[in-house]
């Protein structure tokens, strides 16, 4: 195998350039351009099949775009390169976990996969960081939603990623669950790990991140520094967008 | 190399694990393949045939219909929370995927083979212990032949809402003659020719499991992708 330097270090975390998906006539990824520092937190808004998810799978290698250009890490990710790999986490609708095995042999099986030197002792490391090593050698499907969401962020950070990709990882959960999430989530933010996450709920969105986009019917309708942004009048363009699928205020385009 | 491998081992391991807690897998593959062979044991006038040559067809129907059974299960566990997303983003050649998934597959067919191969002796009243060395051969070209494709279009037909039914679909016709050569080899085992005689279909064999892998190779990085 051949060992490929790592790219330059830049500024940027993730670089996107006039991205474009098209599933037939449908474009679910529509010209989208925009950067992300490292340490940034960014909130991607936007209805259901605005194409977050997506946006999301093509960042982290899981599908070709039809044009455009996107970095993450510094990678093209087009090159669907292991170094890129190594630098993301993604939690997703899918938990990605292994029901029949505990969460200590489904992080151990992680570990292996990335290639960690201690897969056990990291696989413990980071269940204790999310609360579950007590739980550790009981089966995964005897968890709830909201336990099964904390060994997810297990597994997107056991191999220490610098980027995390988080698709509405919010949903499901209960209120305890989603406050407990939302202190892992600002933890990772405050070891400065880069985050994109997609949501629905606007309030915590706003309040974790450090910039914020609206994306509607492929394009990103808005994007812009949180603290540009008054909070009522973004729920309500956000109420409208998902109201309307469509966005109708002021479109701008980054 | 190291991760490489690692990364194989870990697949088959994780195969393993799950296989020992849930049992689901070789139950369904051991019964499904007795099944088969008592059918046939009924249906066969025993009298009549010679049971070294109706002996061999039956065997690896049994054990190809059984194996499909493990193949369908084998990538439904990747189905299952997105497992498949979560091996995809590790950072791993997407071979690693399929040569785990070969190997487990391989392993838990060859194990419940190496179960049904006692009771088709008693059931055919076929001495195959004096013959075991070149059978034990034989099933092992042809079951990697099988793995080998079965892995490759399983992976394939895991993204389809009719997996159950495509997958037979496109893996029976392309093993024909995997099929052929293996029944025919078994036959003339069973009836005590030398594996000298067999070359042409042990070269056909082997050929064709190479071609599979081969293809397998080339193709498991766009099959797997979205």
């Amino acid at each position: 195998m051949v060992d490929h330097p790592k790219p330059d270090s830049s500024d940027f975390a993730i670089e996107v350039r006039h991205l474009l998906k098209e599933f037939g006539v449908l474009k679910a990824v529509d010209g989208i351009s925009f950067e992300l520092k490292r340490g940034e937190f960014l909130s991607v808004f936007g209805p259901n099949g605005a194409g977050k998810t997506t946006l999301i799978k093509i960042l982290t290698g899981l599908t070709r775009p039809s044009s455009g250009t996107a970095r993450v890490a510094g990678y093209e990710v087009e090159e669907g390169r292991p170094e890129m790999r190594r630098e993301i986490g993604v939690i997703s609708h899918s938990t990605a976990l292994y029901a029949d095995l505990t969460p200590m042999e489904n992080l151990v099986f992680y570990g292996k996969m990335y290639g960690l030197e201690c897969p056990e002792e990291s696989a413990l490391a980071s269940l204790e960081d999310v609360g579950l090593a007590p739980r550790r050698h009981d089966r995964v499907r005897t968890f709830s939603r909201g336990m099964v969401q904390r060994l997810s962020i297990a597994r997107a950070i056991l191999h220490d990623p610098s980027i995390l990709f988080l698709d509405e990882p919010f949903t499901g959960l209960d209120l305890h669950a989603s406050n407990v999430f939302k202190e892992h989530l600002q933890n990772l933010h405050s070891k400065k790990r880069t985050i994109l996450m997609t949501t629905h709920d606007v309030s915590r969105g706003l309040e974790m991140c450090d910039k914020v986009a609206l994306q509607v019917m492929g394009q990103f309708a808005f994007f812009e520094d949180v603290k540009e942004v008054d909070k009522e009048n973004f729920e309500t363009m956000y109420f409208d967008a998902v109201r309307n699928n469509q966005f109708t205020m002021g479109i701008r385009q980054h | 190399m190291n991760l490489f491998l690692n990364q194989i081992t870990a697949i088959v391991w994780k195969d393993f694990v799950t296989e020992l807690k849930t049992r689901e897998l070789f139950s369904a593959m051991f019964i499904f393949a007795l099944l088969v062979i008592l059918i046939f044991i009924f249906s066969v006038n025993l009298s009549v045939v010679k049971a070294s040559e109706v002996g061999p067809g039956i065997l690896w129907v049994a054990f190809l219909f059984s194996g499909t059974i493990g193949l369908n299960r084998s990538f439904m566990l990747e189905q299952e929370n997105g497992c498949l997303m979560g091996l995809m983003l590790v950072p791993a050649d997407r071979t690693v995927i399929y040569f785990g998934k070969l190997i487990s597959n391989f392993i838990f067919l060859s194990i419940m083979e190496l179960f049904i191969l006692p009771l088709f002796m008693i059931f055919f009243n076929i001495d195959i212990l004096e013959h075991l060395l070149p059978l034990l051969f034989v099933i092992f070209l042809g079951t990697l032949g099988f793995c080998a494709l079965g892995t490759l279009l399983s992976s394939l037909a895991s993204n389809l809402k009719s997996r159950d039914i495509m997958l037979p679909i496109l893996l029976y016709p392309l093993l024909v003659p995997i099929v052929i050569a293996v029944v025919r080899m078994t036959g003339q085992i069973l009836n005590g020719e030398p594996l000298s005689g067999m070359m042409n279909w042990i070269g056909l064999t082997a050929s064709f499991d190479i071609i599979y892998i081969g293809v397998s190779i080339m193709t498991i990085d766009h099959i797997l992708e979205e």
